[in-house]
């Protein structure tokens, strides 16, 4: 009988399991997909919300690429429950599947502050697709949107917003926007350039109530100066969905912790995405990287060790970037390194195109870097590419470590002559060379 | 895999010229402008040795595995391209490829990056020197070596004592 694998979660992490599968097996096996939503992109739904994409655009495994792939899908359906002594899943309709492997790639959840009057009309997250439709239907041009929380998320939707032609007001608990992704010198240098595109700013403010007033919003904050709003979108922060592993006797601390494998305290049930705790491949200690590209290679890796390959995986390496009125902002590893000591923090400046990086050290190695500039600017040399290479590749930079701490605006030099290329060209996360998407190789 | 032929570059004989940039350039955007070059020619020791720099076609394709609408795919020759019909422009290829070898193009709002001109790389032609090839290699680091021989010890000398 063919090997059944069992998949939970269709998002990126997910979706990547069960391409690889299909690309490394050498027998075709069952593949199940259990999946809450149809599954698409979230990373590309803030194109959706600006109009320049179809929401046609944003689905990754629709159901005639899940026919081509051989999976059966229960899609619109939750896990509840997983007893992997017997080898068994159990959705919220009361169906049960068995399973020879399982992959936990439940992803995260908007979450908002429990504050009253939060849940109100008018008043969104920007996570789910069904979520996101609301907002689109809301924002048009002349509204005025406040987004809630100043992180990632909600820097990915303000392009769009502001091209809808709304005005947008951002409120942050915290004394600074983007507290997880850049300093506080880089958040200066963004919120200026914000201001001169004319979006408002409210740092260290902190939400009381929202209340509904002539079909409007009102915020109430704490430090007084209620803001007025007609859609309200709450960027909080999210929280790992690892509730339905509860009693399952999977081993979760922050996440579901993973061995080198991807594969937990239970050696058939891997976990892979948001809601792993694998290793962080600069620090070499387990982390939740809630991030993309860590989604996509864990999700590789887990497919090609079901699939029968011996496939380690280094680790991830956390990494962002954003575009804000094109300006560009990008981060690295351990951009924040609180043990680096002084003198292996470099910064460097130009106010005047609102340039702004900073590079990590531990020796003479990069472990964290981050970078802020004008696109205009930016993508005449990519040195965000090339700052990552000499993260990712931990490349000895010996005397060019000083050249950097003189020179932080050229890169280039130090990154070809220290010889990263010939470091990173072997590298390949599953240890061969990748397909192009969309290939199906050895399904029956 | 399909073909193996790769631009190989041989910096020692690059005199700087641009050419290969105002090539690309035209090649890919329609427009004399090396800021829309996906080759780019840099200084080393100083500014006495030039070389071009592209994308390696690497085997991970780092770009093509970041992308998570498929927009990036291997063409006929083997070339990591970008499907403008796909790409939404929301550059996570741009971080994840570890050589700084994807750009995006704030005008048209999509990635971009070489694509071997569909087998016939304008930059080769351009070349009056022979310092960029179409043939067939294995991907190398072309530069490493010469960079290494020539601005680490420009480095060493001009900086002096580690760059003080």
């Amino acid at each position: 009988m063919a090997k059944r694998h069992v998949i939970v979660g269709g998002g990126t992490a997910g979706h990547n399991a069960i391409n690889a599968i299909r690309q490394e097996e050498r027998e075709p096996a069952e593949i199940v997909l259990v999946a809450d939503e149809r599954p698409y992109s979230r990373m590309v739904l803030p194109y959706y919300l600006g109009r320049t994409i179809a929401e046609s655009h944003v689905y990754t495994a629709t159901p005639p690429r899940l026919a081509q792939l051989g999976v059966k899908a229960h899609l619109g359906r939750r896990a509840v429950g997983l007893d992997p002594k017997a080898g068994k899943l159990t959705l919220d309709d009361g169906t049960v599947i068995e399973y020879d492997d399982l992959l936990v790639a439940t992803g995260s959840s908007a979450v908002r502050p429990k504050v009253p009057g939060v849940d109100g009309p008018g008043i969104h997250s920007f996570w789910t697709l069904e979520q996101v439709r609301r907002v689109v239907a809301e924002v048009h041009a002349g509204s005025h949107v406040v987004m809630v929380g100043a992180g990632f998320i909600a820097f990915t939707i303000l392009n769009s917003i502001l091209a809808l032609g709304a005005r947008l007001t951002i409120v942050e608990i915290a004394p600074r926007i983007l507290p997880r992704m850049i300093d506080r010198t880089g958040a200066e240098v963004v919120e200026g350039w914000l201001r001169t595109h004319g979006v408002e700013i409210r740092a260290g403010a902190t939400l009381t109530a929202v209340e509904q007033v002539g079909g409007r919003r009102r915020l109430r904050m704490k430090e007084g100066g209620d803001i007025d709003a007609d859609v309200v979108i709450m960027a909080t922060g999210i929280k790992t969905n690892l509730e339905w592993l509860q009693g399952s006797g999977v081993r979760v601390n922050r996440g579901v912790v993973v061995d080198d494998h991807l594969r937990s305290s239970v050696s058939n049930v891997y976990a892979a995405g948001d809601v792993a705790e694998g290793r962080d491949l600069i620090t070499g200690q387990p982390d939740v990287h809630a991030i993309e590209p860590t989604a996509m290679e864990h999700g590789r890796v887990v497919g090609a060790n079901m699939a029968g390959r011996d496939v380690a995986y280094r680790g991830s390496l956390l990494m962002n970037i954003l575009d804000v009125c094109h300006l560009d902002v990008a981060s690295f590893g351990r951009w924040d390194d609180p043990g680096a000591p002084e003198a292996d923090v470099v910064v460097g400046a130009r106010p005047e195109r609102h340039g702004y990086r900073k590079l990590l050290w531990r020796g003479d190695r990069l472990t964290g870097a981050m970078i802020v500039g004008r696109a205009d600017d930016v993508w005449t040399t990519n040195d965000v590419g090339m700052l990552k290479g000499l993260v990712q590749s931990g490349v000895p930079l010996g005397a060019w470590k000083e050249y950097l701490r003189r020179n932080p605006f050229d890169v280039k030099r130090a990154f070809v002559a220290s010889r990263t290329t010939a470091r990173l060209l072997p590298e390949t996360v599953l240890g061969r060379p990748s397909p192009p998407p969309g290939i199906v190789w050895a399904t029956a | 895999m399909a073909a193996t032929k790769v631009l190989k570059i041989v910096p020692e004989r690059c005199t700087g010229c641009l050419r290969c940039e105002l090539a690309c350039s035209y090649m890919q955007t329609g427009t004399f402008q090396p800021a829309k070059s996906v080759i780019r020619v840099s200084p080393f020791e100083g500014h006495t040795s030039y070389a071009p720099y592209t994308c390696f076609q690497c085997a991970e394709g780092w770009c093509m595995t970041a992308c998570p609408v498929g927009a990036i795919t291997i063409s006929a020759v083997g070339a990591k391209v970008v499907l403008d019909d796909q790409c939404v422009g929301c550059k996570l290829c741009t971080i994840a490829c570890p050589y700084g070898t994807m750009f995006y193009n704030p005008d048209t709002t999509k990635a971009f990056k070489c694509n071997l001109c569909g087998g016939d790389p304008a930059c080769a032609h351009a070349c009056p020197t022979q310092a960029i090839l179409y043939e067939d290699a294995e991907t190398a680091d072309w530069l490493g070596d010469f960079a290494a021989g020539r601005a680490t010890p420009w480095l060493e000398t001009v900086a002096g004592n580690g760059g003080r």
